[in-house]
């Protein structure tokens, strides 16, 4: 079905991101993250919170809400503002909806944040917290699944069975990535792994290893969304909102096309793609959600920049490296940067294309891709494609 | 030993556990268009109708995938078990997960039985077995 939608590619822009550090114990409440975070970001993009008319953020019940960070730093009249329940597969929708409400005029200047303390309070990838309200969920606990890591190994080797995908291939992609984090003075693990550390390191659920596994980290990340117009007059160089898609596939589990190897990004990317006027070649840097290694693998391929089973080999062939064909989660991903749910990989992507990321720069990069959690567990997701001006 | 996991049925699947607790795998099936469902809901997603009925399968499917949970999650001991995702022959395009019950590990594509089990607060479990051995 042809869809008439508002024409906003390139019409809003990132203007600022900011962090707070990344780590095992922020000492803080979210609420302190988070406006941390926010005042970061205003401040890189040389605005402060009196600017501010919008905010956004999306969170599981474990993090304060745009109705406390607002009045937290005296912005009293939020025109607009987004309380988005869910986990990384709205992490970049969160963004996407920034966009859709500046492009409409409902607001000039929101500031979107993620504020957790993933590691010290809530656990995002154990079993602490509550079951969520999905059908599917009660007829997976009471078998001992339900963790994340779990969930995910599950996927990872029926992936594995289909394609001939193997532990060497998730393995080069934790090592890449590492490489990455080893330049990055963001990043919470900076020590170079091997592939041999990898394949050393202990079991969490076969086919799973630790070093599969991404970094539950206490931590916040901003950006500040305004329109291209006033992006260009502020501090940075703007980086453009060329496309934005969420929603898209089917369940896993129950009467969709049940086939565990491809996520909704399959029929997320031909849309997001389609907006921006561009293709999986045009992209000079992707950052896609790693909450686990396998998650890349499947995404580069239902992003097209390989074939359908062939994400495996594709990382093995050192395509994603930072000197590569297609340079992956330079700044380490959730495997060695850290894990703030989606909202650091917009941050990097933002990076890149400004031409700050230091050291780990991709030369000329103009076109970036960042991406949600793919859709399994929860059939949706979200990604951006973003642009140098 | 895996972990016990508090869950709590609902009024849609109230009655798809309480067939396990008498020895039945049972699906739904629309009463408008004949397709098969799981888990149990009221609307069928084809035909959008609400008349269906309960129907006994033959607990049977092949195996998608499976894992071999090593990590002491809640209140896990940390001695592995394995969770196995079926692919139910009664309704093909489901996927449903349970225990594994043979000392040795699953094989991608093989054919299994399910085998009910008691499981904690009251539930009868659906778990899987080799179903040529
Ligand atoms: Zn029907």
């Amino acid at each position: 079905m042809a869809k008439r939608l508002l024409d906003f590619r390139d019409r809003t822009a990132v203007a600022g991101v900011g962090y707070t550090p990344f780590t095992k114990n922020s000492g803080v409440s979210t609420l302190t993250l988070a406006c941390r975070a926010v005042m970061a970001a205003l401040d890189d993009a040389g605005l402060g919170p009196g600017d501010v008319d919008g905010l956004a953020t999306h969170r599981v019940g474990d993090s304060a809400p745009p109705t406390l960070v607002g009045p937290a730093l005296g912005i009293r009249d939020l025109s607009w503002h987004l309380d988005q329940f869910g986990g990384g597969s709205v992490s970049h929708a969160v963004v996407g909806q920034a966009a859709l409400a500046v492009a409409a005029g409902v607001a000039e200047t929101v500031v979107c944040y993620r504020a957790i303390n993933a590691r010290s309070e809530f656990r995002m990838g154990g079993t602490g917290r509550g079951l969520p309200a999905s059908p599917e969920v009660q007829y997976q606990a009471p078998y001992g699944f339900f963790a994340p890591p779990q969930q995910y190994a599950m996927y990872a080797r029926a992936h594995m069975l289909k394609y001939g995908t193997t532990a060497e291939h998730f393995g080069r992609l934790a090592v890449t990535q590492r490489a990455n984090a080893v330049k990055n003075p963001r990043a919470l693990m900076r020590a170079p792994i091997t592939l041999d550390d990898y394949l050393a390191s202990r079991w969490i659920a076969e086919p799973f290893r630790l070093l599969d596994c991404c970094l539950e980290t206490d931590g916040a990340c901003a950006l500040v969304v305004t329109t291209a117009e006033r992006a260009r007059d502020l501090r940075r160089p703007p980086v453009l909102v060329s496309a934005a898609a969420w929603g898209g596939g089917e369940s896993h589990l129950s009467g969709g096309p049940a086939d565990p190897a491809t996520t909704a990004a399959a029929a997320l990317a031909p849309r997001l793609y389609g907006q921006a006027g561009l293709g999986p070649r045009d992209v000079d840097v992707a950052q896609i959600y790693d909450c686990f290694t396998y998650s890349v693998i499947v995404q580069l391929e239902d992003y097209g920049f390989c074939p359908k089973g062939e994400g495996g080999p594709y990382v093995a062939s050192g395509a994603t490296a930072l000197d590569g064909e297609l340079p992956v989660n330079t700044h380490g991903g959730f495997l060695s940067e850290g894990y703030v749910h989606g909202m650091n990989h917009v941050a990097e992507a933002v990076s890149q294309l400004r031409g700050d990321a230091g050291d780990r720069q991709v030369p000329g990069a103009e076109v970036a891709l960042s991406t949600a959690q793919p859709g399994y567990v929860l059939p949706a997701t979200s990604a951006l494609i973003l642009r140098r001006d | 030993m895996r972990p016990v996991f508090q869950v709590t049925t609902d009024r849609d699947s109230a009655a798809w556990w309480e067939r396990t607790g008498r020895g039945e795998f049972a699906v739904q099936r629309c009463e408008a268009c004949g397709r098969a469902r799981f888990p149990a809901r009221t609307f069928c997603a084809a035909c959008q109708a609400e008349r269906w009925h309960w129907e006994a399968a033959e607990p049977e499917g092949t195996v998608e995938s499976w894992i071999v949970n090593h990590q002491a999650f809640g209140t896990g001991d940390g001695e592995p078990y394995v969770v196995v995702m079926v692919r139910p022959a009664a309704v093909p395009d489901c996927l449903l997960h349970g225990g594994w019950l043979a000392a040795r590990e699953p094989v991608g594509g093989e054919r299994v039985r399910g085998v009910f089990t008691p499981g904690a607060g009251g539930l009868t479990l659906v778990d899987w077995e080799p179903a040529g051995e």
